[in-house]
């Protein structure tokens, strides 16, 4: 194949894995913070794509045209609307079960999902269908050597970078992160030492359901369409690249995010013909992996104490 | 000169850059109770994770009964005739004392499925008689429990479910039993009572030993043959209790840690 | 040598009341066809089951229920069969039942890999899809018995769960809820993208035809018609109550037991001898065999099958009742599927909300009252046995 096909298979990999660990990274951080797997994770990506849809269709009602103003505002609506949704989310389902078996949590958060999905399908104006999503970024291209490099997934690609480097700078630079990761690691020492328990857990869960948001519209510019499905789909994908990355490290769940993508997109382009069992493949390789390799490539951090 | 029992060789355990267990040599031989004592953090249930299978062991060997059970499994320690209870109590809360107690059983249990679901009458007749064995054994460390013996876990005191969980390790008729810290949470009185009925049941079982992890030195010098203490997971002392007590490193291990 | 304190004897009287109530009320809602009359008898359900649990008028009934157990069961099936000769010419009455029938069967399945062992499985809806996918392909292109059909599904459904062994298998709960969501999301991607079991259209599955009975076709005895549901509603008791006795007696038995033990502490479990692989092995194997019969006899039941009716969103649902009716507890599980499979279908405008009403009332139940509606009692290992 050409050089031009397999740069276009790199960025469409690199594009995958950047909205993979976005994911990821929301997944582990739950993990670390509370041992717990929220599964309604991707359903918050979802509605928080949606919350962005719906703001660029209010402001474009009120006779807004600007791009810039269009994204800005998406961002802010959906970043800040899915972190007070997290937040709830932590109060009121998470916490209250932080005593009950681990099981109850994951129960909780899978039925929480199905009701953030069903409740964009049956509550968003036409719901059931995909709708399209605004292509707000500049469209232009630069042609290098055989293939075109585009300006937006050059300037989403950037931005999502960016956040990872926001998020490890806030982790490892700061009080607050400081205090998520004294959580993440031992509660109980955290406490003593003064931590208020549930600040961090309510921060932490605002946080990645940011994070979700942000990777929501990164997914609808990207493919210029949304579907109350997608949180679905790549909150499985998410989960097992953090699984892969090994539950609770951040770094893994970037890498597992990458790994992931990449072994779709070599998939995709080993067997041609199967574009549309390209969801297929992605799952059994899911299934796959956990098979082989369940603790993930980096440990998870776990200790029971006997 | 009799075989140990139980035989831990140049034993060492560590978990990342800590050594809980470090160079560990321990014997007990049949039929005499150990007392296993220490500071906390010395290594003492590491030591019965490593035996029991749950930790492997990073060098050195564990010999039990003639055979070698370094590497075998959970399952194949209790096969072998290794039973214990947790420091943190663990039982099955939500399900009754006898089933508790039967999950102990589980070598002498008829396991399979034919067995279980077709040939109810002779599975009924397998239940009465692994029902009276459990009354038995309850009966000597509470009486008053035999009456209760379908009510779940959760409802009793915790000294009724510690002493339920020596039943549940008892009853599979062990050779080895590995006690760790029995009487935590228990007054003056019940733990001597708890002490008078584990002697009575070994009256009752020629042969078996005893490892007791204790932070009682009543209890220790009351009840043990001989005590071995560990610090930092090392062995510091050996010997009959009165002869460690006085032991200079014993009491700088005790004192200093605190 | 002092017999166990059980509970005080119970008569039959009160649970034998309770099913005659139940039976009674079922026809009632069964028939009514109007909306406000639907919604009046719910709520008038609803109000009479909290009064009776405000004024302890439902301890007897559970004492009922653990002193004869067997003789209730009896009462229940006739009970049953009393419901479906009322409607015995009303056709999607009987369908609904028969529905009911064999959603309780899968879910008891259900309920051995999650309510006993603790094997999380989110793809219940998928097998029993395999097992329907199964008649259909046997019934159109084999001459198969359709009882062999039937055993067929569940090996089968058996025979694709055990390639989800090995994960499921690890230690953590959630690698077992992750595999088991993939799968769900793959079989039913796989179904819609390929064209060889029908595509997104799915396939037409004949219908049971046992010793030369077409069961497809309507009976008349003497001058009743009956509706050719009937034949699959005695099928479908059958098949139930086997399931429900196998249930139960796994409970009751030291495989209930062992499963209890690795479901509560796996770590101590294996201290005393357990083999955790083998029994979630087993448990989970089982289940999917019963899902699956459940599911091939539904094809047929149902006349056709499409990858759109057996979700992940559908395996939730299957979920919710085990969670709703009491986790462990096979009564309860029953009481559950009627209501999750009856109020949408009476209550049409709920229909579409069904998901969204169901997950919601999960996440209350979770909160609030996590054992269920019907709590697990403990063990007793022969109901009525005083020691």
């Amino acid at each position: 194949m050409d050089a031009g096909l397999l740069a276009q298979y790199v960025t469409n990999g690199l594009m995958l894995g950047m909205m993979y660990a976005l994911v990821a990274v929301g997944f582990t951080l739950f993990f670390g913070v509370l041992d717990v797997i929220k599964f309604s994770h991707g359903d918050v990506l979802t509605v928080g794509a949606f919350a962005a849809l719906a703001t660029f269709v209010g402001l474009r009602s009120i006779g807004v045209a600007s791009n810039p103003v269009f994204l800005l505002a998406m961002l802010v609506v959906a970043l800040s609307a899915m972190a007070v949704l997290g937040m709830l989310i932590a109060r009121y389902l998470v916490l209250p079960l932080k005593s009950a078996p681990a099981l109850n949590t994951l129960l909780i958060t899978l039925m929480l999902g199905t009701m953030l999905r069903e409740g964009v399908r049956l509550f968003y104006p036409q719901g059931a269908n995909p709708k399209p999503f605004p292509a707000l970024l500049p469209a232009s291209s630069v042609s290098i050597g055989y293939f075109n490099l585009r300006l937006d997934n050059v300037l989403m690609f950037a931005a999502g970078v960016l956040v990872i480097v926001g998020l490890q700078f806030l982790l490892n630079r700061t009080k607050l992160g400081l205090a998520i990761r004294a959580v993440a690691q031992d509660e109980e020492t955290a406490r003593t030492m003064g931590v208020n328990f549930t600040a961090v857990v309510l921060v932490t869960f605002a946080i990645g359901s940011a994070l979700a948001a942000y990777a929501g519209v990164m997914n609808g510019l990207y493919y210029n369409e949304i579907n109350f499905g997608m949180g679905l789909y790549l909150g499985i994908i998410g989960f097992a690249a953090a699984i892969i990355g090994g539950l609770g490290s951040i770094y893994g769940a970037i890498l597992g995010g990458f790994l992931f993508a990449a072994l779709q997109t070599i998939g995709t382009v080993a067997l041609p013909f199967a574009s549309a069992y390209k969801d297929v493949f992605a799952f059994a390789v899911v299934i796959l992996f956990m098979a082989w390799r369940p603790t993930g490539l980096i440990r998870e951090k776990i200790s029971e104490r006997v | 000169m009799t075989e140990p029992l139980l035989q831990a060789s140049g034993l060492v355990r560590r978990f990342g850059g800590v050594v809980a267990i470090d160079r560990l040599d321990l014997a007990v031989m049949p039929n005499e109770i150990v007392g296993l004592i220490g500071p906390n953090g010395s290594g003492k249930t590491t030591f019965f994770n490593v035996v029991t299978g749950i930790y492997g062991a990073n060098e050195g060997s564990i010999a039990f009964d003639g055979a070698d059970i370094t590497r075998s499994s959970s399952r194949a320690v209790y096969n072998a005739g290794i039973s214990r209870t947790f420091q943190r109590s663990r039982l099955s809360l939500p399900l009754s004392i006898f089933d508790n107690i039967m999950i102990g059983n589980h070598k002498r249990l008829r396991q399979g499925l034919w067995f279980n679901l077709m040939r109810r009458a002779a599975f009924k007749s397998e239940f009465e008689a692994n029902y009276r064995a459990a009354c038995e054994l309850v009966e000597v460390f509470e009486p008053a429990l035999v009456k209760r013996m379908f009510e779940p876990v959760a409802g009793l005191p915790m000294i009724d479910r510690r002493r339920i969980e020596i039943c549940r390790a008892l009853v599979s008729r062990p050779k080895l039993l590995l006690l760790d810290e029995p009487s935590a949470g228990m007054t003056h009185e019940e733990t001597k009572a708890l002490m008078d009925d584990i002697l009575l049941v070994r009256g009752r079982n020629p042969g078996l030993s005893i490892v007791i992890v204790e932070h009682e030195m009543g209890v220790i010098e009351r009840i043990t043959d001989r005590c071995v203490v560990l610090n930092f997971g090392r062995k510091i002392a050996e010997g009959p209790y009165r002869q460690i007590a006085g032991d200079r490193q014993v009491q700088e291990a005790y004192l200093g840690a605190e | 040598m002092t017999p166990p304190v059980l509970p005080a004897r119970g008569s039959l009287l009160p649970g034998a009341a309770a099913i005659a109530l139940a039976a009674v009320y079922l026809v009632a809602l069964l028939a009514a066809e109007n909306q406000p009359v639907i919604i009046g008898l719910l709520a008038g359900g609803i109000a009479v089951v909290l009064a009776a649990y405000w004024l302890r008028w439902l301890d007897p009934v559970s004492r009922s229920f653990s002193e004869h157990e067997d003789a209730l069961g009896a009462i229940s099936v006739a009970a049953a069969c009393a419901v479906a000769a009322y409607f015995h010419d009303n056709h999607f009455v009987l369908l609904l039942v028969v529905t009911v029938i064999l959603y309780s069967v899968a879910t008891l399945g259900l309920n051995i890999q999650f309510g006993y062992a603790g094997v999380l499985n989110f793809a219940g809806a998928s097998f029993f899809g395999i097992g329907a996918y199964t008649s259909a392909v046997l019934n159109a292109h084999t001459a198969l018995p359709h009882l062999l059909v039937l055993l067929i599904g569940g090996l089968l459904a058996a025979l694709i769960g055990s390639l989800l062994l090995l994960p499921v298998l690890r230690t953590r709960g959630h690698y077992a809820a992750l595999v088991t969501i993939a799968f769900a999301l793959l079989l039913k991607t796989f179904l819609e993208v390929n064209d060889v079991l029908g595509g997104p259209q799915g396939l037409q599955v004949k219908g049971m035809s046992l010793f030369g009975w077409p069961f497809n076709d309507n009976v008349t005895i003497g001058d009743f018609e009956l509706s050719f549901y009937m034949s699959y509603f005695v099928l479908s008791m059958i098949l139930l109550v086997a399931s429900f006795i196998l249930v139960r007696r796994l409970e009751r038995s030291w495989i209930g037991l062992n499963l209890d033990a690795l479901r509560l502490d796996e770590t101590a479990a294996r201290c005393f001898g357990l083999d955790v692989e083998r029994w979630k092995i087993t448990a989970f194997t089982l289940g999917n065999f019963l899902i699956g019969i459940a599911g091939a006899l539904f094809g047929m039941v149902s006349g056709f099958v499409a990858p759109n009716n057996y979700t992940f969103a559908d395996s939730l649902i299957l979920v919710s009742i085990l969670l709703l009716g009491g986790i462990g507890n096979p009564w309860g599980l029953i009481v559950a599927t009627v209501i999750v499979v009856v109020v949408p279908e009476k209550l049409q405008t709920i229909q579409e909300y069904r998901f969204f009403l169901y997950s919601a009332l999960v996440i209350a139940v979770l909160l609030f009252r996590p054992e269920g509606l019907l709590p697990r009692q403990v063990r007793r290992y022969f109901p009525g046995w005083r020691g």
